[in-house]
């Protein structure tokens, strides 16, 4: 029974991970209708600045947040100003080439400034946690969790109660409509992007200091996140944070939990999960129906 | 191919021929012949970059040191070395590709294995198909040499040894240790090496009581960490890579999982494990192909203590070589002596050379079993004490003793 709550906790935590990593990546998708390929190398760019500054400057992962979230901002901004917006309009299989592209881009450089050494961001209180009932529960992680629940809610009000998300929402409802009202699409492409990036950012911090990185670790988390987006379905927030927690508890549950079954199965669950809600319900658990 | 070897032996008679305009300098040679020419596919990009890079460094001291030298010599004549690299970016397809490429079109006589096992595999098939010895330093799998090659040889430890060394060492350690949980990657290396450990278990004592194994490239192992807890493992052994080396250790940290020994097949003799990990490294365990510190008595090339210097200068950097450097220059040694021995460029007669080769070098003894890999040199085992790599099993070439067992976590 303990090991089973253990196991229930260790999922939600992990999956606050996956909350952070698909967040942004639901968010363009949903927007911009652009399936963000470079989604796991943008992730990826976030925890190398995190490791930079710790190492560089002795900065603490949590601290240092807001910067990478704004760093990883600009350069979403950038890419989708000078690079995305030219395939804004074209079949989703431009912009699928396009964003693979940019992935391999971002790869490279990082292995030209990094090289593939592995890293990982092990501050003074990594490990240490509070123990209920001879359950674990490391401070990291529930930290992590936080961040990535706090993220998740800073998105949501940004898209339902202010007037720069009103404008995103009517883009990702009805772009033409958009314009005739008045809406700039292309600062609101650009800023949707930038969003998408600076959560990728964050996500990238978290997993820091929990696992360690190299500059071709990205690819597992894009498609994470697009499981994770089509477990919990396209278009709110809230749809995003209970796939992600669901799928980190699927995963760590059929890791370890089914009896007679080896860890290897853990991803044959979660996708037969996926697929599965993909056929009874095609707009995933929560989605809006197009 | 048959006139290619031809043409290599012809060139070579006709140098012979001509002593008299040699001019290389020293030893008993007069004679300068054609250069030899090597291929080395090798994963200078891609997931393997890092590793492939210790690789190629290993192979660039033996071609410095043996053009410095005046090259190979083969019959009395010296043959300058050229050796060809290809960037096989990590793939086994590519890496085969790239082999043939080096056979066919830049006319290697010889082939250096490319990093990791999965390529060395791929290659091998390259290698053995057109007649062209092979030897290899940085693919483990006994999958590579259970085909029944004739012309692959490596000259490390097979991925069965990995882990022996250090269940042979904990069987010495008081209190001794007699539960052990292993976690496994997917992949051929990774499973040889867990399936020697729970064959070689039983016999020195020691009771496998949680294993399992996950797909490779995990990230996200804490529930297997949790599981293995539950059963409170005196060891905890892992066969995998380095990332999931630091992700488990984090995880036994995160959760309390106080063994009193953790050891890694992979992972921990790297500088990176050190690096990402600080304090939490110390005290794990991991077997070891070489290391800065064994203490062999080379019968050529470089002392122990000489090598390390060498590399130090060569690639102006404080750090030791670590064992996929080490590997990588005695692959390039045994090609070498092989060479010498057979007296002769020919494939099949330096290929015959490798079979019975048996010499030892500063990176132990070098002979192989009838497969082509060598199951003469031990493993040795490495411990991570204050932050630096020591040598602790076998007695005889450790330098410093195991520190056992590791306190629990809340007292670090």
């Amino acid at each position: 029974m303990t090991l089973l709550l253990q196991q229930v906790v260790l999922g939600l935590l992990i999956g606050g991970i996956y909350v952070a990593v698909a967040m942004g990546f639901s968010l363009v998708w949903g927007i911009l209708n652009i399936v963000n390929l470079a989604h796991g190398a943008l992730v990826i760019v976030g925890a190398y600045l995190t490791w930079w500054l710790f190492a560089r400057l002795g900065l603490d992962p949590f601290l240092s947040l807001p910067l990478v979230a704004l760093a990883l901002f600009g350069l979403g901004y950038l890419l989708q100003r000078g690079l995305v917006n030219r395939v804004i309009r074209a079949p989703l299989f431009f912009t699928l080439l396009l964003t693979f592209g940019v992935n391999l881009m971002i790869v490279n450089v990082l292995l030209l400034l990094f090289k593939s050494d592995f890293r990982s961001v092990t501050p003074a209180y990594s490990g240490s946690g509070l123990g209920i009932a001879g359950i674990e529960v490391p401070y990291i992680r529930v930290g992590a969790l936080a961040v990535a629940l706090l993220v998740a809610g800073a998105v949501g009000y940004l898209l339902n109660r202010t007037r720069t998300g009103a404008a995103i929402l009517a883009v990702g409802a009805d772009r033409d409509a958009a314009r005739l009202v008045g809406v700039d699409l292309r600062h609101v492409y650009a800023l949707t992007f930038a969003i998408g990036a600076a959560c990728a950012g964050v996500a990238g911090a978290l997993i820091s200091t929990i696992q360690a990185i190299t500059p071709t670790a990205g690819e597992p988390y894009t498609l994470q996140a697009f499981v994770v987006v089509v477990l919990g379905g396209l278009g709110r927030v809230s749809a995003t944070v209970v796939g992600g927690l669901l799928f980190g508890l699927v995963e760590t549950l059929g890791q370890t939990m089914v009896p007679g079954l080896g860890a290897g199965w853990a991803n044959a669950i979660a996708f037969a999960i996926m697929v599965l809600v993909l056929v009874v319900r095609p707009q995933g658990l929560l989605g809006r129906l197009a | 191919m048959l006139s290619r070897r031809n043409v290599a032996g012809l060139a070579a008679a006709m140098a012979v021929g001509l002593a008299a305009c040699g001019s290389a300098g020293g030893g008993a040679a007069t004679t300068t012949g054609e250069d030899i020419v090597i291929g080395a596919p090798m994963s200078i990009t891609g997931s393997q970059s890092k590793e492939g890079g210790l690789a190629k460094q290993g192979y660039d001291m033996w071609l410095q040191w043996i053009n410095g030298q005046g090259g190979i010599v083969v019959k009395g004549t010296r043959h300058k070395v050229q050796l060809k690299y290809e960037d096989d970016q990590s793939k086994p397809d590519i890496s085969a590709q790239l082999t043939q490429k080096l056979v066919a079109e830049e006319h290697a006589q010889f082939l250096l294995g490319p990093y990791g096992s999965a390529t060395t595999a791929s290659d091998a098939v390259v290698a053995e198909k057109n007649g062209v010895p092979m030897v290899e330093g940085n693919g483990a799998a006994q999958a590579i040499f259970n085909q029944g090659y004739k012309y692959v040889f490596g000259v490390l430890s097979p991925a069965n040894r990995y882990l022996q060394g250090v269940l042979d060492m904990a069987a010495s350690l008081s209190p001794r240790p007699t539960s052990i949980a292993m976690l496994s990657a997917d992949d051929n290396f990774s499973l040889e090496v867990a399936k020697a450990v729970t064959d070689y278990a039983p016999s020195k004592g020691f009771a496998i009581v949680y294993s399992d194994k996950y797909p490779n490239g995990s990230t996200n192992l804490s529930g297997l960490v949790a599981n293995a807890k539950a059963k409170s493992p005196d060891l905890v052994l892992n066969s995998g890579h380095l990332q999931e080396a630091i992700a488990i250790h984090k995880a036994a940290k995160d959760l309390k999982l106080d063994a009193r020994g953790f050891a890694y097949s992979v992972g921990p003799s790297t500088p990176d494990f050190v690096t990402a990990l600080g304090k939490d490294a110390d005290f794990v365990f991991s077997g070891s192909q070489w290391t800065a510190q064994v203490k062999y008595r080379p019968s050529f090339y470089l002392s122990v203590p000489d090598y390390v210097a060498a590399y130090k200068k060569q690639f102006s950097t404080s750090e030791e070589p670590d064992y996929h450097v080490a590997e990588s220059t005695a692959a390039c040694l045994a090609l070498q002596k092989a060479i010498e021995n057979a007296g002769s460029l020919k494939p099949d007669k330096v290929r015959d050379a490798l079979a019975s080769l048996d010499v030892t070098t500063f990176f132990g003894q070098t002979k192989f079993d009838s497969r082509g890999i060598n199951v003469y040199k031990p493993m040795v085992v490495e411990q991570i004490q204050d932050g630096k790599h020591h040598t602790v099993w076998p007695a005889d070439l450790a330098d410093a003793k195991p520190l056992y067992p590791t306190p629990a976590w809340s007292s670090r």
